[in-house]
């Protein structure tokens, strides 16, 4: 691949030639370029000359154009776990995986659950060079007992509500937040366990939780409380998003509140798209996640819902941990797995080259459907907005490594995989942020 | 699942003693030890695992039959004394069978074959394990040399200066069907 | 020669192993019956007993297993109390291969922590017990127990009753039992089973399988170790799940009564059928089960130090 290069490295103006564009809104890529100035897509054409002499070509013949991606769930441990991950390494990270939008969620330390603390990441996002939006916690320091000052949160730029790591056990305070939630137009994402069932658990209670002698949290866990949250969302018109769904009863449940035409959607993480509990069988950590990754019948299941629309998006649930805090007995590790970097590799090599799914429809999962959701001006490449855009080379494959990790912390459910879909650049707000090799 | 380390080809250099030189040195042994110990009356007889045993039988039996007395007999296995445990473990170790009290006895141990000395080191340690015999003395058909440790027999059938590269392979009827003693061209077992 | 050098859980031992370990295990049971109980064999050889979570029989077997081959023998006992994180087991296991030392046996309460272990040191471990996760030298006895007393596996009924949810000794009994061929079944309250049954043969009361069982497998029932205590009472457990003098006499002649030890008594086991010294019943095998476990680990040490 040439690059015809006559400028400085960060230029502001870029010219993609001959790229396969999937623009996040068509249902077929088409060949074409595209022309990018001063952090706006200026213009998108069969042919487009390069008119002066300081514009980067790309020559993007054979490759894929699609929008920065859009990650909905990622856990930035800043402030407060900066050992973890940083706002910007965790913005690095996600570069390096061609997200360019992502949502982070309020379980730091202390609580995303005060205005100023928004603003905080907000600011720090800003500097990234991506677009960093959090979530603010629905309880105050996510003790599921006191509702946040929702109104003064979404006014200090939080993006949406959720009490992401822990549920609302108490069933009168999750139905007063979602009719309060309704003021302020923003979607409160739901992490779905009932702790009756998955306390002392470490992963699915199944075949292999049996055999591997480790504790199983059970289907039941989740399904009882989407099944809680669908009827209280019913009743009370809010506008719910279900986060790392992992069971078929989920699938099943949601798909049929939407017909019944409850305000309901939901999202899937790559890896219960990429694994089933067979993989518990090496003891290996990085398979310690909650939700649990569970049976093939319940990821047969997801992939299921993908295709039929249930699922409206992919996301990461990026969640960084040390190396002491996951190389010990899988009774002690902490749960959880890094993901911005393996985002698009894992869903499009599950999911396309494993499962058949159109290519187009993936990217629209993990671009355009969660900006969508979340009310964002982002995942589409289209004249005059924004200019994020990935380059990635759908046929090229590499083995995930763990010297190669860019994130802060190493834990990688896919060290040792084989992926397909390469990110070769990240542009984001119009700048060449990530190159590879 | 015993592994068996690779065997070259045996290739037959020499004929040492046929069936009938077999059966007259056993009884010229077995009338040896009588002489030696005047009678049989303080003697057992230990046959080491495994050509060692059905001589060793044979012999006890003579010695009865000459000296019109029981003979006890027993068998002995000493995978676990050996020296060279590590390199030569086997999956098929012997039994040990001995019935009686070696204290005070004169234990007459049976061996096909004596080379290096140290199976013989290695029944040393094992008999003593079982009690304080008055003495052990050792028969062995072959004497073929190559000693690593300062043992002898007092009772030999044919001493047979070898070489490294050779072996000496028994064959007896109740383990291989035949009574033969022939020399090979080859390295096995270390004995 | 085993396939392995780390005996971690049945899943590693093929059965041509274990019928080999059966035929070494004879040998060495007869060498426990003289009057000098040792060989040689691993003479200069040093075996760690590396236990973070108590145990006194099990250890003490390794012990004399070890001496009865003229191995030497490190006990390192750890309070569970005293290494919570992670990190301190490598600490601990990192020290001990200080002392070049030729094998660890390892037990702990969290399941895969012995593999955890091998996978980061280049000298054998046998899992001694690992959390809920195998116990495979107990499975091994166990084994080796039936065999001297019935003289074959093929086609033995087995019947294994008690708390199979939280036993390790439960899944690698299992395990090797169906892979000698014979015929498992489990008898358990739903509370102690695995929510998916596929693949289980299950019976809810010891009076279903009483008659026709070959081999009764009594596990221990410990009532302050349930997670949430959800089985209701020992008197519960006694009505339909514990062994007493009246169902003892119900099995079939030739019939045997196994447990792991130690005995709870008057729960999975009365008085009455365990005796004073000894059990008054001939068919309950619990000591040739310990007498068993001296001779199949040293087996395993011949084996595996041999390597």
């Amino acid at each position: 691949m040439t690059d015809d290069y006559r400028g400085n490295i960060m230029s502001i103006k870029i010219l993609i030639k001959n790229a396969s564009i999937y623009d996040g809104i068509k249902a077929k890529p088409f060949k074409a370029d595209l022309y990018i100035k001063d952090g706006i897509i200026e213009d998108i054409d069969n042919y487009i000359k390069a008119d002066s002499k300081d514009i980067r070509i790309i020559d993007a013949e054979g490759k894929a154009l699609l929008p920065g991606l859009v990650d909905m769930h990622v856990h930035l441990r800043d402030p407060g776990f900066e050992e973890k991950e940083t706002i910007e390494s965790g913005a690095a990270a996600a570069l390096a995986g061609g997200v360019t939008t992502l949502v982070c969620m309020p379980n730091t330390r202390p609580v995303l659950d005060e205005p100023a603390l928004v603003e905080y990441v907000i600011d720090r996002g800003r500097d990234t060079g991506i677009n960093i939006y959090p979530a603010a916690a629905m309880t105050r320091g996510l003790e599921g007992s006191q509702i946040t000052s929702m109104g003064l949160l979404a006014e200090a730029g939080a993006a949406g509500f959720s009490d992401d790591g822990k549920a609302v056990a108490d069933a009168r305070l999750m139905f007063e937040i979602m009719r309060y939630s309704r003021q302020w137009q923003k979607p409160l994402i739901l992490h779905e366990e009932v702790y009756s069932f998955s306390r002392s658990g470490l992963v699915h209670e199944g075949k292999y939780s049996t055999s591997l002698g480790l504790e199983g949290i059970s289907s039941l866990s989740d399904d009882l409380m989407i099944s809680r949250d669908i009827v209280l969302a019913r009743e009370s018109g809010a506008r719910i998003h279900i986060t790392h769904i992992s069971t078929r009863g989920a699938v099943e449940m949601i798909r049929q509140a939407k017909k019944e035409g409850v305000d309901i959607s939901c999202d899937v993480t790559a890896h219960h798209l990429f694994f089933d509990d067979s993989c518990l069988e090496s003891f290996n950590t990085n398979f310690k996640v909650k939700p649990p990754i569970r049976s093939a019948e319940d990821r047969a299941a997801l992939i299921g819902g993908i295709k039929d629309g249930t699922i409206d998006a992919i996301i990461s649930d990026h969640a960084p941990h040390l190396d002491t805090e996951k190389n010990t007995t899988f009774r002690l590790a902490q749960f959880g797995t890094i993901g911005l970097e393996t985002l698009f590799g894992a869903a499009y090599t599950s999911l396309c080259r494993d499962d058949g799914l159109d290519a187009v429809q993936l990217v629209k999962l993990l671009t355009s459907s969660p900006a969508k959701l979340m009310g964002f001006d982002a995942g589409t490449l289209k004249k005059g907005k924004r200019a994020d855009a990935v380059l990635a080379d759908l046929e090229a494959g590499y083995k995930v490594k763990a010297e190669d990790i860019v994130s802060k912390s190493k834990n990688s459910a896919f060290i040792g995989q084989q992926l397909y879909g390469s990110i070769i650049y990240t542009i984001s707000n119009g700048k060449i942020m990530y190159e590879s090799g | 699942m015993a592994r068996h380390p690779r065997r070259k080809p045996m290739i037959e250099k020499a004929s040492i003693l046929s069936a009938e030189d077999l059966d007259r040195v056993i009884k010229r042994i077995s009338h040896e030890i009588l002489e030696h110990n005047r009678g049989s009356e303080s003697l057992v007889v230990i046959g080491l695992q495994k050509r060692g045993v059905p001589l060793g039988r044979r012999i006890a039996a003579n010695i009865g039959a000459f000296d019109n007395s029981e003979v006890s007999f027993g068998k002995l296995d000493i995978s676990f004394y050996r020296d060279d445990f590590a390199s030569n473990i086997k999956a098929d170790i012997g039994k040990t069978e001995i019935d009686f009290d070696v204290t005070d006895k004169n234990v007459i141990l049976v061996d096909d074959v004596l080379y290096t000395g140290r199976t013989i080191r290695a029944a040393l340690d094992a008999i003593i394990d079982l009690g304080r015999p008055k003495s052990i003395q050792l028969v062995v058909l072959i004497d073929r040399g190559h000693r690593e440790l300062p043992i002898r027999a007092d009772y030999v059938g044919k001493n047979l200066p070898t070489s490294k590269n050779e072996m000496v392979s028994v064959r007896l009827t109740e383990t291989d069907g035949q009574d033969s003693v022939v020399l090979v061209e080859g390295s096995g077992d270390v004995k | 020669m085993l396939s392995k050098s780390s005996i971690l859980s049945i899943a590693d031992i093929s059965a041509e192993d274990v019928m080999q370990i059966m035929e070494t295990a004879i040998s060495f049971r007869d060498i426990s019956k003289r009057e000098i109980k040792k060989v040689p064999t691993l003479r200069g050889k040093t075996v760690v007993n590396l236990f973070f979570e108590p145990s006194t029989r099990t250890r003490t077997s390794f012990e004399v297993a070890a001496k009865r081959l003229s191995a030497d023998m490190i006990n390192f006992t750890a309070g569970s109390s005293s290494l919570k994180k992670g990190e301190s087991i490598m600490d601990t296991v990192r020290t001990i291969l200080a002392m070049q030392v030729d094998l660890l046996v390892m037990r702990h309460s969290h399941s895969g922590a012995a593999g955890m272990v091998d996978s980061m040191i280049e000298i054998p471990v046998i899992n001694a017990g690992d959390g809920k996760h195998q116990h495979p030298t107990q499975a091994l006895l166990d084994l080796f127990t039936i065999k001297e007393k019935f003289g074959r596996f093929e086609g033995l009924k087995v019947a294994i009753a008690g708390d199979f949810l939280n036993s390790r000794v439960a899944r690698s009994d299992m395990m090797l039992f169906e892979e000698m061929g014979m015929d498992v079944t489990l008898v358990a309250p739903t509370m102690l089973l695995p929510q998916d049954f596929s693949g289980f043969k299950i019976k809810s009361s010891i009076d279903d399988v009483i008659e026709s069982t070959d081999i009764l497998y009594m596990l221990r029932m410990q009532f302050e170790r349930q997670d949430r205590k959800f089985y209701p009472s020992v008197e519960e457990y006694n009505r339909f799940l514990s062994l007493n003098g009246s169902r003892i006499e119900k099995m079939k002649d030739g019939a045997a009564v196994m447990h792991p030890g130690p005995v709870n008594r008057g729960i999975e086991i009365t008085d009455e059928v365990m005796g004073g010294r000894k059990s008054p019943y001939k068919n309950v095998l619990i000591e040739d089960q310990v007498t068993s476990g001296v001779a199949v680990r040293m087996a395993l040490l011949y084996h595996i130090l041999g390597q």
